[in-house]
């Protein structure tokens, strides 16, 4: 049997500053080497300053993957020489002297599969290199610690994985559930990154590092699943080793010798003191903690009646759910979560969009209104929303620009359904012999009205005529 | 007017308007420049120190408010990061750097009006107990040049010593404050772990080190104490201490306390000298009114061992941002690979950092950690057990600061295990977290003798009592200077 | 027990060249040699702890740049970039 596991790096992208100084922890905008203190790049007498709300953030993703969470938490320093690490060390988390990692051992559930945590841990990440120089002779390289220092959240998985399908759903469970819980924007580039380890039946364990994208991911899994397997149908054994991933070639290569090396004399950190987050904090977090998707899904379905496929959609994903949460109200949840989920979210289904769309959640609630209080219909509803994303008008005024209001007045459809009645007799005399193709007719006069005709109106005037 | 005036005399005498701040800062400078060149205390020496001075005293006249310093001249030990001026660790690794902030105590300090009159010299990063493994060439230790002046706050307890400042700064990893105090002697404080910033101290230990303040008299210490104890946000390991007042009651006395001997400090390898001072101190505790009685600590025996296995650590670790991308000095980066490129750029450091480095890379690495790292930790562990249960009975413990003399220049430089030796008694109060004061004693053959106080945790004031109480017993001879 | 081969892996771990093998191979192995004493404590039984504070008294999470700018105070490249030696 194949076993995967997961080594998950997730910066904390919602934070303001970095885990142990006041600089930005959303270093993206900055030009090179802008968003640093003496602290994060390691001056000689700095000293790191803990984030109180990354202890916090991180322990409620902890809670979230139902990891146990000790009372005391400890800081533990992995040596290394590399020029993205200021410091050449990294100050990381550990459990060399009892549990002391923000998250000890969880699950979380993906399908009916069940994936066991094996901690969670709070780190900085390091900065970025730049490559310069074509040939390898007049390469040097580039250091921007602008990332240095930002608030990274490890979550290690046992290999409890049995194909690549089975790890891309639990990241699109684990990317939802942090958007969720309002730490991370995983959407951002470089804010969720993955390391591997496979293995196959007879074989040893092989690590995967240096995976650019989710993406990248599944195909180096793939990659090495095939590998390890022709190697056992060839009678070759498979060795344990660290093999790095080749973006350009899409293949893993072997890192044994430089890993060998390696050596990290991990040891306390003794700037940091232990971290006391005793029980009563611990419940004030899950008290902070916003609801759960599956929570959230089930209240949903039972409370609303909204469909569980509708209803998962709506939940997963923390701007619709939002959205959601801010204009239902019992009445017209319902007409809501169906406007959610058939309109908007083809209409805004980048971030790019979203960030562009003009939309309030008050307009969403006017438009439910519109909708089942007849004074628009459906296909009206579809169109004026269009408009609303667009220019963030006032519904009343777009009804009114784009004349999209119900027609409801009986004189005025009956003269339309006269026309229609006068242009197709074919059609009419069929609807006599089957009352089911009457829709042709209903439909012929939405044409006319540019689909604002009351359809229910219009449907029992059309059957009084062609009894 | 004199130089040899205490601190808190300094304070009172340009107070009374008897003196200026800017004379005392020349007349200062000058005797610098008079000793130095043999002492050899000071690395740098602030070019601005009497213009300072002028400033100070221009704000007295013009009745301002003025800091409780009033231009007092302190010297730093060069470990100590003050803005845009150079730190060098006495490395020549460091030699450029020009820290771009103040430590926590120096902003302190200026806040207090206090004027830097130069930077000390010390061993390497700390790492020393003479001086010797300066970079730049050792200090002189004032009772006698042909000895050293202890370490590694050597240049810090000279310049205090010699009259070329009234206070100054330096930093106690195992001893470093204590140990050249004794051997000039002078008072070297190590407060309670937490109670002074670290912020702005270039780290060589630091899970166990703390500034600490050397000055002439205990009441100076005190006075040192009040200006930059106290809770950081630059420093997660500081402690509250409710802005206590340590010169208050400081005469107080330790009448009807209870003293504890360390017996394993005054054993195997004592000096017969050190070892009738410390009779003699004893005698003097007595008259004051204590209890004293022989008490012990076995983990003393394997102190020294773990102190070395853990300083090792993490002097390895925070000496390992020194790789000469982000500041140093001049050495292109071009043609070489990264590893061979630091390698290169690192054999700056001297000889002692670099055996540190060895033993830092050696014993906590995976083959090891649990021969000696783990075991040391232990160490630490139980001897802060045992020290908390003799302060259960006993508000101090007392120990010769150096169970030997102060010995020549290049006498054991060459024999780190002979140096271990030296560390014996001041380990302990690093590795506890506890505070501890050495207060000069007796001069035996022309050389000083300090004897060491030990409290429990933020009893720093009770210390300071003790301290003084033993000094008033106390009147040294002039350094012969 | 110190010998050549294991000082050269060390250097190379803490990343300093050294020369003269002999000198830090005598005084080295002095060094652990007496660290030997540890095996003698009988602190097997002993926990590792540390020191411990409460989250609240951390840092609180805002956003302070830093007022100067430390780049130009470094070893820089073009103006805004560290520069390394090349990573093969």
């Amino acid at each position: 049997m194949t076993k995967i596991g997961l080594e998950i790096h997730c910066q904390l992208t919602n934070l303001e500053s970095k885990l142990f100084c006041p600089c930005k922890a959303n270093y993206r905008e900055y030009e090179p080497n802008t968003n640093i203190c003496p602290i994060c790049i390691g001056l000689p007498g700095s000293l790191p300053r803990l984030n109180q709300k990354a202890i916090e953030k991180a322990s409620m993703i902890a809670m979230a993957l139902n990891c146990s969470t000790p009372e005391k938490i400890a800081f533990f320093r992995k040596n290394y020489f590399y020029p993205d690490l200021p410091k050449n060390f990294q100050i990381t988390q550990l459990n060399i002297y009892g549990d002391t990692s923000i998250g000890g051992l969880g699950y979380t559930m993906v399908g009916e599969k069940k994936i066991r945590i094996t901690r969670v841990q709070l780190e900085e990440d390091p900065g970025r290199l730049i490559y310069e120089g074509s040939s390898s002779k007049n390469q040097t390289t580039l250091v921007d610690y602008n990332r240095a220092g930002t608030p990274l959240v490890e979550i290690v998985t046992e290999p409890d994985f049995e194909n690549p399908k089975q790890v891309r759903e639990f990241l699109n469970i684990l990317s939802d559930l942090l958007q969720n819980l309002g730490v991370s924007d995983p959407s951002l580039e470089g804010a969720m990154r993955a390391d591997a380890n496979v293995s196959i039946e007879g074989g040893n364990k092989v690590e995967i590092k240096n995976i650019g994208s989710f993406h990248d991911l599944e195909k180096a899994i793939h990659f090495e699943i095939t590998r390890q397997e022709s190697l056992y149908s060839r009678n070759i054994p498979i060795v344990q080793e660290t093999r790095h991933w080749d973006d350009r070639r899409k293949i893993t290569i072997s890192a044994r010798s430089k890993e060998e090396e390696l050596d990290y004399r991990y040891f306390l950190e003794g700037d940091i003191p232990w971290i006391r987050i005793d029980k009563d904090t611990q419940e004030r977090l899950q008290k902070e903690m916003p609801e759960s998707i599956s929570s959230k899904k089930d209240r949903y379905v039972s409370k609303y009646g909204i469909p569980a496929q509708v209803a998962d959609v709506l939940s997963s994903d923390k701007f619709y759910s939002d959205l959601f949460e801010q204009s239902h109200n019992e009445k017209n949840a319902k007409e809501i979560a169906n406007i959610i989920t058939t309109d908007l979210m083809g209409l805004v289904d980048t971030r790019e969009k979203r960030e562009q769309s003009k939309f309030t959640s008050k307009h969403l609630e006017e438009l439910a209104d519109a909708i089942q209080s007849g004074k628009i219909t459906r296909n009206s509803a579809k169109n004026a929303l269009y408009e609303i994303v667009k220019t963030g008008k006032d519904l009343t005024q777009i009804i009114a620009e784009l004349d999209l209001g119900n027609v409801s007045d009986e004189s005025e459809i009956e003269k339309i359904i006269n026309e229609v009645i006068s242009q197709e007799p074919q059609a009419v005399e069929q609807a006599k012999k089957n009352p089911q193709t009457i829709n042709y007719l209903v439909g012929k006069v939405m044409q006319k009205t540019k689909g604002k005709a009351d359809p229910k109106l219009t449907l029992d005037l059309l059957k009084n005529k062609i009894k | 007017m004199s130089l040899r005036i205490s601190a808190l005399e300094y304070v009172q005498e340009v107070q009374n308007g008897n003196i200026s701040a800017e004379d005392y800062v020349s007349k200062t400078i000058e005797q610098i420049n008079n000793v130095d060149e043999n002492l050899h205390a000071f690395l740098q020496i602030n070019s601005e120190a009497i213009d300072n001075a002028r400033q100070i005293d221009k704000k007295i006249k013009s009745g301002k408010n003025v800091g409780a310093c009033f231009g007092m001249p302190i010297s730093i030990k060069d470990n100590i990061c003050i803005k845009d001026s150079k730190t060098t660790c006495a490395s020549n690794m460091l030699e450029n750097f020009i820290a771009p902030y103040d430590a926590t105590v120096i902003s302190k300090l200026k806040q207090q009006d206090a004027i830097f009159v130069g930077k000390t010299n010390l061993d390497e990063f700390a790492m020393g107990l003479t001086t010797e493994f300066s970079a730049f060439g050792p200090s002189r230790n004032p009772w006698n040049l042909d000895y050293v002046p202890g370490g590694s706050s050597g240049g810090s307890a000279v310049s205090v010593s010699a009259f070329e400042c009234l206070a100054s700064l330096g930093s106690d990893t195992g001893g470093s404050v204590r140990n050249p105090a004794s051997f000039c002697g002078v008072v070297g404080f190590k407060p309670t772990y937490g109670l002074i910033s670290r912020f702005g101290l270039i780290s060589y230990a630091n899970s166990i080190e703390q500034i600490g303040p050397i000055a002439r008299t205990v009441k100076d210490t005190a006075f040192i104490l009040n200006m930059i104890a106290g809770l950081d946000p630059n420093d997660n390991t500081t402690i509250d201490n409710s802005n206590q007042d340590y010169l208050l009651g400081i005469d107080s006395g330790i009448e009807g306390k209870k003293i504890g001997i360390i017996k394993e400090m005054i054993g195997e390898g004592i000096d017969s000298a050190v070892m009738s001072a410390t009779k003699n101190a004893i005698s003097k505790f007595q008259g004051l009114g204590a209890v004293c009685e022989e008490v012990s600590l076995d983990m003393v025996k394997y102190s020294v061992a773990a102190y070395y296995t853990i300083t090792a650590t993490e002097a390895g670790s925070n000496l390992a941002r020194y790789d000469n991308l982000r500041y140093g000095y001049d050495f292109p980066v071009e043609g070489y690979e990264f590893n061979s490129y630091i390698s290169k750029a690192r054999r700056k450091f001297g000889p002692e950092v670099t055996r540190r480095m060895i033993l830092g890379g050696f014993v906590p690495s995976s083959g090891h950690a649990g021969k000696y790292f783990l075991k040391a930790l232990k160490v630490k562990q139980k001897l802060t057990q045992e020290i908390d249960q003799l302060f259960k009975k006993y508000d101090f413990l007392i120990a010769p600061t150096v169970p030997v003399l102060p010995f020549k220049i290049g006498e054991k430089i060459d024999d780190p295990v002979a140096l271990f030796l030296v560390d014996i008694n001041t380990v302990t109060a690093n590795l506890t977290g506890k505070p501890a004061i050495s207060v000069p004693f007796e001069i035996s053959n022309g050389l000083p003798i300090g004897i060491q106080i030990f409290a429990n945790s933020n009893d720093d004031k009770s210390l300071l009592q003790a301290a003084r109480a033993l000094e008033s017993t106390v009147k040294l001879p002039e350094v012969p200077i | 027990m110190v010998n050549e081969q294991e000082i050269e892996i060390v250097a190379k771990l803490m990343k300093i060249e050294i020369d003269d093998h002999k000198e830090y191979i005598d005084k080295v192995h002095a060094m652990i040699d007496y660290f030997d004493i540890l095996d003698n404590a009988g602190v097997q039984d002993e926990e590792i702890s540390m020191k411990d504070i409460p989250l609240s008294n951390l840092r609180e999470d805002k956003h302070i740049p830093y007022e100067d700018k430390l780049i130009e105070r470094l070893n820089n490249y073009k103006g805004t970039y560290v520069r390394a030696p090349k990573m093969i």
